[in-house]
């Protein structure tokens, strides 16, 4: 727990811990901390266990994916087909019809026999690597407060997002970039809020709809001059800044900014260079896939590489996934780019050793119904669907968790959001409980009061 | 409840109790308690959860907040089977339900009569469970809530040095605290630092060169009195002020989800001439809370309502259970009580929605009895000519409930899948009410043309205000228009009669009263309703309903009256805090036991107690700061200072501090000779180009923050903002080294200065941006800059100096 809602003890402090702040500066901080002695910088909090991973790559299928035609199938659904007995009446967000059977084909995959549908055969090659959690629920079927629980541990719209828990936890491993992004093709709330953290972990939203790094950050470079005449600029302006330090005497905020000039400076080269995913050999962008998406996974690869400590990719813009009608067609067109990107991103990470120090969260703010809506549609299911996870010391080639004999609600081993935040934390190092900031009196959690780390999940 | 009744029956039944039953506890129950509840609900633990300590039967006889654990023998009307159950709240363990067989197991301990063998007594001096009581008389002897007094000024131990260096009381208690720790004042800062920190607190901006050199040049002893005095009675000190209490107040324009606050301008306008008037400081609350409501106040005092009239609201779908519904409105309810709360009273109230104050003495029932207030305060769109209040009441009400059935109708009959023959029915009822709503409405419309709001009409979201915060840009008449986003008094009930849609039930003048919720959660609160009174701990008279409307004017008047001395407190602190850059009580939202004590006590109180005496004048209040030796103090670091008190706690300087982003962006827009001196009105695109006027003016969104002012600290305006935390980050840089905002404020000094040349250009350059003269080195080194790069580079250079930004 950091006290920076106390703010008698002033600027010297807040200064010289937050350096480089939003592009993450916990660690720089840390390693100035020991000039503050007595001071409590705003340092990395953790790890307070031992890490198994180091950095998050969260996959978001805005609008709710349908697990009963990906994950979970239910040979039920087409015994009952049409029909509704009583154990589907679940309240959801609009009325439903009877039980819609799935029209994908399901297999098995892997030495722990996973279930896929013929939808994702790219990540069917993968399960040996997934760790797929067919019981999650969440507690809430409509979008918006969905989504706050599912990025923030709390239905209403304020609270730090977890890459900002994060960060605030851990700190970056590169000054020169944002420690936490946020990327997606389109607008709407992208969860990179840092709530009532300090603003230096908030996330950082690049919109991934144009593949030009200068259009992605604004004002990433100058357009009036080029790197020497900068350089020259800047050396003009710290000389400027030193005398007046100089004559002023020591000051964090005027120490603080050269130094931040100097990293925004590096920044401009460091961002346009891993943000432009022209650098890529072609034969990697061929995997990953010519689509919005899979642009937000290879840039969540390279952003990694560089020692980013939390990325989401949203798949947007808007909510795709939120299938009410048409289903079937949908799927069919949508799922091919998702599962290329997706397989190509966890191939990736592992051939290049990354994958044993990042978890990747694949999953919606909820899943579908097994009951039909407008014919060919579900509705909105949060008592039971299905994420995986891969990598970060998740045990791969497993499923966990059963949901109903339709696939409605989840009844053997159920994971809430909340576990799934606090599974994730364990695994960065960090213990959910103990990871809080004080704020209105009382000491905030991610996981609020709920959260336990699911042990049959990790290896 | 079944709460008073339970203890006996329980005690009756438990001496029938024989050793099967105990058999029963020891195999099946106990290893349930120890493994699943124990965990939350020990008396070993500092706070078991919800007051419920199950490891002794003491504990478990007891029962917790939510009262007794089991009705002996009784299994469906016990708690404690409820709860594993699973089916109501609370559902325990929240980890996920136990076992059919386990419940079954339980049901069958209860039904036995709930023996219990066990004879262990509670650890010493841990919680024995049960409900914990608060003790109100104890609590208030919190230093916070005594009366504030006039304190004498404390001697100084240097006579000499006091007599010398005391301007005002203010000093006397700094000095004394100072010499506590052998240490001295720093020496008054210099004429050109002393101006500059001036300007920037009082109106906002850094002076220009000529401000500067007419305070300088000025022999005048009274010069900085009559500095004070013009800058305080200039229209630019509430665009300054004013912002300040805009982030206390999380303003913004609109509510997030789908609600557009087209008149929220007018609210910011009347704090700029609140401050500007220096309207006492306890009837600008009183106006905020309750302008409709009091005595005196003019319907152009409407906008204050904008406090409450313009917070975040939550996207509601109807279509959703009553219980999910309800959940959103009681956090919507919760959110302006904190607002309110932390803003004017500094208690985190908003910690007692769940369970009593884990610290503070405040009840579950204080906040309920509070956020009665709310769930009986509307958001509404007003007119600003005067109405009867009836016609105005039914009118607001009667448009709104035209809405709600619109809405319900269209989303009712839309909904293929739902039952269709009770929708055609709630449908054909809908209708009903509509046939006889639309005439009246037309017809008060027709009468009362000025009180129906056109803009309003066409541009609320259709469909119970879906979407995620659209945007809709009004022309300047519309923007223009007389009317307030404000609040007005009406119940809210929620109307679940037909199953597949929520319907809203407002009921205008007429207030509800709450129940207790479990946990805060919607659909929980179906016990005794409590009335809307003020909190226990600070109200003379505990207990005694609001009896005015929703209860507003009430809580206005109990916060300025019984509360007046944690009120001036908080403050005098807020302004001392943005006058120093340091608080006197480093939590100023939190004045209750998690908060920080104050630095200077008596000087707290001893200000305070003046600020009442003097007519709560927050401008007598910065006369009296600005005034003292203390705030005009030197900046500059002192290494032997330092060692002794490195935070500045006891204020042997001033602390140095950078330009905040509307200081910052208004200076070098000033700088640039391009501030557009435009006063009031509706707000402008921040981004726009043409947008040149303080950045005051600029739009504020909840749906979209604006980047530059996320990424220079702006807070967040979904929550009330306690004070700002600086950052310093390589993205605030790269706005200065690449934004087209500086390049062109570059190139227009540039150009200002195109017809001189050499050491005049350069001198005049200095001058315009950093308000003084260039020394030889620097005018050698930008003579030669100069000659090998463009001026703009240069003009850039100079603006992206932290000098520039730095604020000594």
């Amino acid at each position: 727990m950091i006290p920076t809602s106390h703010l008698t003890a002033p600027s010297r402090r807040t200064f010289v811990s937050s350096l480089c702040a939003g592009f993450g500066g916990a660690v720089l901080a840390d390693l100035l901390a020991p000039t503050n002695a007595g001071a409590a910088p705003l340092r990395p909090i953790g790890p307070d266990l031992a890490p198994k991973a180091k950095h998050v790559i969260s996959l978001f299928m805005t609008g709710g994916p349908s697990q009963l035609d990906m994950f979970d199938p239910k040979p039920a659904l087409v015994k009952y087909a049409g029909q509704r007995p009583d154990s589907v009446d679940l309240r959801t967000e609009r009325k439903t019809g009877g039980l819609l059977p799935s029209q994908f084909e399901f297999k098995k995959y892997g030495r722990g026999g996973v279930d896929i549908s013929e939808l994702l055969p790219k990540l069917a090659e993968c399960a040996d690597d997934l760790c797929v959690v067919k019981s999650v629920y969440s507690f809430i079927a409509n979008h918006e407060p969905g989504r706050n629980l599912y990025f923030t541990g709390s239905i209403v719209s304020f609270r730090p997002s977890m890459g900002s828990w994060v960060t605030y936890g851990l700190g970056t491993e590169n000054q020169n970039l944002p420690a936490f992004v946020a990327l997606s093709p389109g607008g709407g709330n992208l969860f990179s809020n840092s709530g009532f953290l300090p603003t230096k972990y908030q996330g950082t939203v690049i919109n991934t709809s144009d593949s030009d790094p200068d259009k992605m950050i604004r004002y990433l470079r100058n357009k009036g001059m080029n790197d020497l005449e900068q350089r020259e600029q800047l050396d003009m302006l710290q000389k400027m800044n030193k005398s007046h330090e100089a004559s002023f005497g020591q000051d964090a905020f005027l120490d603080g900014r050269i130094q931040s000039m100097e990293q925004a400076y590096r920044m401009q080269f460091t961002a346009s260079d891993v943000f432009d995913i022209k650098k890529e050999p072609e034969h990697v962008r061929l995997e990953y896939g010519d689509s919005p998406y899979g642009t937000g996974c290879l840039l969540a690869r390279r952003l990694i590489e560089k020692g980013v400590r939390y990325v989401q990719v949203h798949y947007g813009p808007g909510q795709p996934w939120d299938d009410h009608k048409t289903l079937n067609k949908n799927l069919r067109e949508r799922c091919p780019e998702m599962d290329k990107a997706t397989a190509a991103l966890i191939k990736d990470l592992k051939q290049r050793g990354l994958l044993d120090d990042t978890v990747v969260v694949w999953g919606g703010e909820f899943g579908r119904t097994p009951v039909s809506e407008a014919g060919d549609g579900r509705d909105h299911n949060p008592y039971g669907f299905t994420m995986f996870m891969a990598g970060g010391g998740f045990k791969g080639g497993m499923a966990y968790g059963e949901t109903d004999e339709f696939g409605f609600k989840a009844v053997k081993n159920p994971v809430s959001i909340h576990d799934v935040h606090a599974t994730v934390l364990n695994q960065l190092g960090l213990n959910h409980e103990k990871l809080t900031y004080r704020y209105a009196g009382r000491d905030f959690r991610l996981t609020d009061v709920y959260g336990n780390v699911v042990k049959d999940l990790i290896a | 409840m079944l709460k008073s009744a339970l203890a006996l029956t329980f005690t009756a039944a438990c001496l029938s109790a024989q050793s099967p039953g105990t058999d029963l506890f020891e195999n099946k129950i106990r290893p349930v308690l120890v493994q699943s509840c124990y965990p939350c609900h020990s008396s070993k633990l500092k706070a078991p959860m919800g007051g419920l300590a199950l490891d002794t039967k003491a504990g478990l006889l007891t029962g917790g907040n939510s009262g007794a654990s089991f009705t002996s023998g009784n299994p469906d009307q016990s708690l404690l089977v409820r709860a594993l159950r699973y089916n109501d709240v609370p559902k325990m363990p929240p980890s996920g339900k136990l076992p059919d067989q386990v419940i079954k197991d339980f049901e069958q301990w209860v039904s036995a009569g709930a023996p219990d063998p066990r004879t262990e007594q509670p650890t010493p001096g841990a919680s024995a469970g049960g409900p914990r009581v608060i003790d109100f008389a104890q609590g208030r002897k919190w230093w916070a809530f005594q009366p504030v007094k006039a304190t004498p000024a404390p001697a100084a131990k240097d006579k000499l040095f006091a007599q010398k260096w005391q301007r005002n009381k203010i000093d006397a208690f700094i000095l004394s605290k100072l010499e506590a720790k052998k240490l001295k004042p720093s020496a008054e800062a210099d004429p050109r630092t002393l101006v500059s920190r001036v300007y920037v607190d009082l109106v906002g901006y850094k002076p220009t060169f000529q401000e500067v050199q007419a305070y300088v040049n000025d022999s005048s002893p009274k010069r900085y009195k009559q500095l004070l005095e013009r800058l305080l009675a200039s229209p630019q000190y509430g665009e300054r002020w004013a912002r300040y209490w805009l982030d206390v107040a999380r303003y913004a324009e609109d509510g997030l989800a789908g609600a557009q606050y087209n008149y929220a301008w007018r609210y910011r306008d009347w704090v700029i001439d609140a401050f500007n008037k220096d309207v006492p400081y306890n009837r600008f609350l009183q106006l905020q809370l309750a302008a409709d409501q009091l005595p005196g106040a003019t319907r152009h005092d409407l906008a204050a309502l904008g406090y409450l009239g313009l917070g975040p609201v939550e996207h509601k779908e109807l279509k959703l259970s009553k219980d999910v519904v309800e959940g959103l409105y009681l956090d919507e309810w919760d959110e302006r009580l904190d607002s309110v709360s932390r803003g004017m009273l500094g208690l985190t109230v908003a910690c007692a929605r769940c369970h009593d104050h884990k610290f503070d003495p405040i009840s579950k029932t204080d906040y309920y009895a509070l956020a009665g207030v709310f769930a009986s305060t509307q958001s509404a769109v007003r007119p600003l000519s005067a109405e009867d209040p009836n016609v105005e009441k039914q009118f607001i009400w009667a448009r709104q409930r035209f809405t709600d059935l619109n809405g319900a109708i269209s989303n009712l009959s839309e909904n293929k899948d739902i039952d269709q023959k009770s929708a055609a029915e709630k449908i054909r009822l809908c209708k009903e009410e509509l046939a006889i709503l639309k005439p009246k409405l037309e017809a008060m419309e027709k009468e009362h043309p000025e009180l129906a709001d056109l803009v309003h009409n066409t541009l609320v979201p259709k469909k119970n205000g879906g979407g995620e915060g659209k945007r809709f840009v009004l022309n300047e008449k519309e923007a223009k228009a007389p009317y307030v986003n404000a609040v007005y008094d009406a119940g809210l009930w929620l109307d679940a009669s037909h199953p597949d849609y929520t319907l809203v039930d407002l009921k205008p003048g007429e207030p509800r009263d709450l129940a207790l919720y479990f946990r805060g959660t919607g659909g929980t609160g179906t016990g005794k309703t409590v009335p809307r009174t003020f909190l226990t701990v600070l109200s003379k008279t505990p207990g005694k309903p609001f009896s005015h409307g929703s209860g507003r004017l009430d809580l206005a008047e109990a916060i300025i009256g019984d509360a007046a001395p944690l009120t001036a407190r908080v403050i005098v602190n807020r302004v001392w805090g943005e006058s120093f850059g340091a608080y006197l009580v480093g939590t100023p939202s939190d004045f209750g036991d998690r908060g920080d004590k104050p630095t200077n006590p008596a000087l707290l109180d001893d200000l305070a107690a003046r600020f009442i005496a003097n007519g709560w004048s927050i401008k007598w209040l910065q006369r009296e700061i600005l005034l003292s030796s203390t705030y005009r103090q030197a900046s500059k670091p002192r290494p032997d200072a330092l060692e002794k008190d490195e935070a500045n706690t006891l204020l042997w300087r001033m602390n140095p501090r950078r330009l905040d982003i509307e200081a910052f962006r208004d200076t070098m827009l000033r700088s640039a000779g391009k501030l557009d001196p435009d006063f009031e009105g509706p707000s402008m695109d921040l981004d726009a180009p043409e947008n040149n006027r303080r950045t005051l003016y600029a739009r504020i969104s909840r749906a979209k923050l604006n980047d530059l002012l996320r990424i220079y600290d702006f807070p967040t305006p979904m929550q009330h903002s306690p004070a700002r935390v600086d950052t310093l980050t390589p993205l605030q840089q790269l706005f200065v080294m690449n934004s087209p905002f500086i390049e062109q404020l570059a190139a227009k000094l540039a150009e200002s200065v195109e017809s001189e040349t050499g050491a005049a250009k350069v001198r005049d350059l200095y001058q315009r941006v950093l308000s003084r003269n260039p020394t030889p080195g620097e005018l050698d080194s930008a003579l030669t800059y100069i000659d090998r790069a463009p001026v703009s580079r240069f003009t850039q250079t100079l603006l992206a100096t932290n000098e520039e930004m730095f604020w000594p």
